[in-house]
């Protein structure tokens, strides 16, 4: 793995390069691409061209007929996807997207700017498909599809996190991220994907998650936070698994399950459900909320997701609850009616504590957990203590997915006020819609990748940043998975004054719970605010 | 594969210097790891680290994956953060264990 340069170490120029794009050379350098996806990954799960490769190697073994296969993807997607056909020819480069993507205002790097990735794309399009492109070539920005084409498709599809940004300042509304999606796709035809996208494919299909834990592992890691509870607090939650009709499924990314600090806000969820009564199970099946298929084909993640309504189906479930992830949402938002949905078997979810019914998920049949708990709060249904979390001085970070994604931007700060005192937000550009991407999103967070991750999550850090030096924050939370995963990694580079906290973990530490012990840690065991002295056993 | 040498021992590893077969380790397996990986350069390694080893490949070989990582400490009854005191990290700590590489979507931590 290459060696991260310390922060100061980075180089980082935004001038004018010394070449036109279409001459510039693609160079694969330790810390600025991913490992390519492994044989055996992608036999798993019938993905085209299995072999041992590197993208440093001159001969990619590429499909004899690979230009052939790219063209006729390309031909099959520009009629299949509407949106595709009109953003090849309406986008008129004015540039203004050039300076809102993290990956280019980190890396200075112009082929990372939103205009020119698409550019690499629609580039090989104007070529094939239109007359003006076909007769005058370069001349309109036409160029034809070589092998150095796809090295550069490769590079630079997978530095873009899907994140939309771009897309927000786009006077047309074009979509770039639909070109990463698009170009990854082609991509994957001729096998030229990374592993750490193409492992957890395999390990969701294979077991049920990313991460492949098996059943018994699954509940022998969830049994494992119950322990800690009961250390935290004395109560003995009872979770049930697999357990057919339960009126709620109850499915969340399985870095919950495993990664710290994830793991703290899992015990969150355990904690909120057991206080209201609510009658849920967790499945060790569908036991995935993440879906890296997306960030594969279409196709993929259609196939990933359709596990969790199969299982909701087993199960007999009224409706299924989805706890704090990004791009899950995005899927379960955007794609899931239309690609498995209706699920017309599961009931438009209504809570059983509330009452309240959830129109707005009356087709796909999920909620986020937020919502669910904002609607709990909002009815007087949670006895909290927000000096429980006196000890913190908060900012949020909005998840590209949830935010930009499907508008979620008003319920996970109604929560955090409910749960905390000290709420800083981060300045407006950088907040809600315009929020700045993690860095690591869309199955980039791996460590070969390291570099261009913390330049991709400098402008989040440096908001962070910000308010950390103006109001003293010291913790920044969120509600995905992969933002857990991967903030925690940047802050210690960027702002290593600052934690990440789960939404839910600062749910579990104000949560008052009948029949608690006193309170004198929260969940991390940490001393609460006023208890600092009291003799803290190590959990 | 990558040949380590360790003594007059010949260690078989993966291109990452993971372990290539999980029942080549044994505690000599563990100083040679632990060496190329920077962590320690006695043998046999201590007690302290010897005992989180072997629970990590208990917990692998039961249930297939590496343990979380926080839980690795309460069930060998060491102070929380053990993996970092002992090793540099989790990561570092599953390596020497002899455990395969996890393909996660997340960092192990």
């Amino acid at each position: 793995m290459a060696k991260v340069p310390k922060p100061n170490e980075l180089e980082l120029e935004h001038g004018m390069p010394q070449t036109g794009w279409m001459d510039t050379p693609t160079i694969f350098r330790p810390g600025n691409f991913s490992y390519p996806g492994k044989a055996k990954n992608l036999k798993v799960v019938g993905l085209a061209n299995p072999r041992e490769w590197s993208p440093n190697d001159a001969d990619w073994k590429l499909p004899a007929d690979w230009k052939n296969i790219l063209l006729e993807g390309l031909r099959e997607r520009l009629d299949k996807y509407r949106t595709l056909k009109v953003y090849m020819d309406i986008c008129v480069r004015c540039g203004a997207c050039a300076d809102k993507c993290h990956f280019y205002l980190g890396s200075g790097d112009p082929k990372n700017m939103p205009v020119l990735r698409a550019e690499l794309l629609r580039s090989v399009y104007r070529k094939e498909f239109t007359l003006a492109g076909k007769i005058m070539g370069k001349m309109v920005g036409a160029r034809d599809l070589t092998e150095d084409v796809v090295k550069e498709w490769f590079m630079y599809f997978f530095q873009c996190t899907e994140c939309r940004r771009c897309s927000l300042f786009c006077p047309y509304g074009i979509d770039t991220a639909e070109f990463t999606i698009i170009g990854r796709e082609l991509l994957n035809l001729i096998g030229c994907n990374i592993d750490w996208i193409a492992g957890p494919v395999a390990n969701c299909y294979q077991t049920g998650n990313h991460l492949g834990i098996q059943p018994h592992a699954f509940k022998d890691m969830i049994d494992f936070f119950v322990d800690e509870i009961e250390a935290v607090n004395g109560i003995r939650i009872e979770p049930t698994f697999n357990r057919k009709g339960a009126e709620v499924l109850f499915v969340t990314p399985s870095g919950d399950v495993f990664a710290d600090p994830g793991t703290y806000t899992l015990m969150g969820y355990l904690m909120l459900f057991h206080e209201i009564g609510l009658d849920y199970t967790w499945s060790t099946y569908a036991s995935e909320g993440g879906n890296f298929g997306f960030f594969t084909s279409h196709e993929m993640m259609k196939r990933l997701n359709s596990k969790i309504y199969a299982e909701a189906k087993r199960l007999g479930v009224k409706y299924i609850i989805g706890g704090e992830c990004g791009h899950m949402w995005r899927v379960i938002n955007q794609y899931m009616d239309t690609v498995n949905g209706p699920a017309d078997f599961l009931e438009v979810p209504k809570s059983s504590i509330t009452g309240t019914t959830f129109h707005n998920a009356a087709s796909t049949k999920m909620i986020h957990l937020v919502e669910f708990t904002a609607d709990l709060i909002k009815n007087g249904k949670l006895k909290l203590d927000a000096t429980r979390n006196d000890h913190l001085k908060v900012t949020y970070h909005d998840s590209c997915n949830t935010a930009r994604g499907m508008g979620f931007l008003d319920e996970p700060r109604y929560v955090l006020n409910s749960v905390c005192n000290n709420f800083y937000e981060m300045p407006p550009n950088t907040i809600r819609e315009q929020t700045f991407c993690c860095g690591s999103g869309s199955g980039l967070n791996n460590d070969e990748f390291m570099e261009m991750r913390m330049r991709g999550g400098l402008p989040r850090a440096n908001a962070v940043r910000h308010v950390h030096e103006k109001f003293g924050v010291n913790a920044l939370s969120c509600i995905c998975a992969i933002d857990r995963a991967a903030l925690p990694t940047l802050m210690n580079y960027w702002v290593p004054d600052v934690t990440v906290y789960g939404l839910h973990e600062l749910v579990g530490n104000a949560l008052v719970m009948e029949g608690e012990t006193e309170r004198t840690t929260d969940l991390r065991g940490e001393p609460l605010p006023g208890m600092e002295d009291s003799e803290n056993e190590d959990i | 594969m990558t040949i380590l040498k360790y003594n007059s021992r010949e260690i078989r590893l993966d291109e990452e210097g993971y372990l290539e077969k999980f029942e080549d380790w044994d505690e000599t397996v563990a100083c040679a790891l632990a060496d190329s990986e920077g962590v320690s350069k006695e043998c046999p390694l201590g007690e302290h680290q010897m005992e989180i080893l072997k629970f990590i490949r208990q917990y692998y070989e039961r249930f297939g994956s590496a343990p979380v990582a926080r839980a690795v400490c309460v069930r060998v009854q060491q102070p929380g953060k053990c993996e970092y005191v002992q090793f540099p990290d989790p990561i570092t700590a599953c390596k020497i264990a002899g455990i395969p590489k996890l393909e996660t979507g997340y960092p192990l931590m």
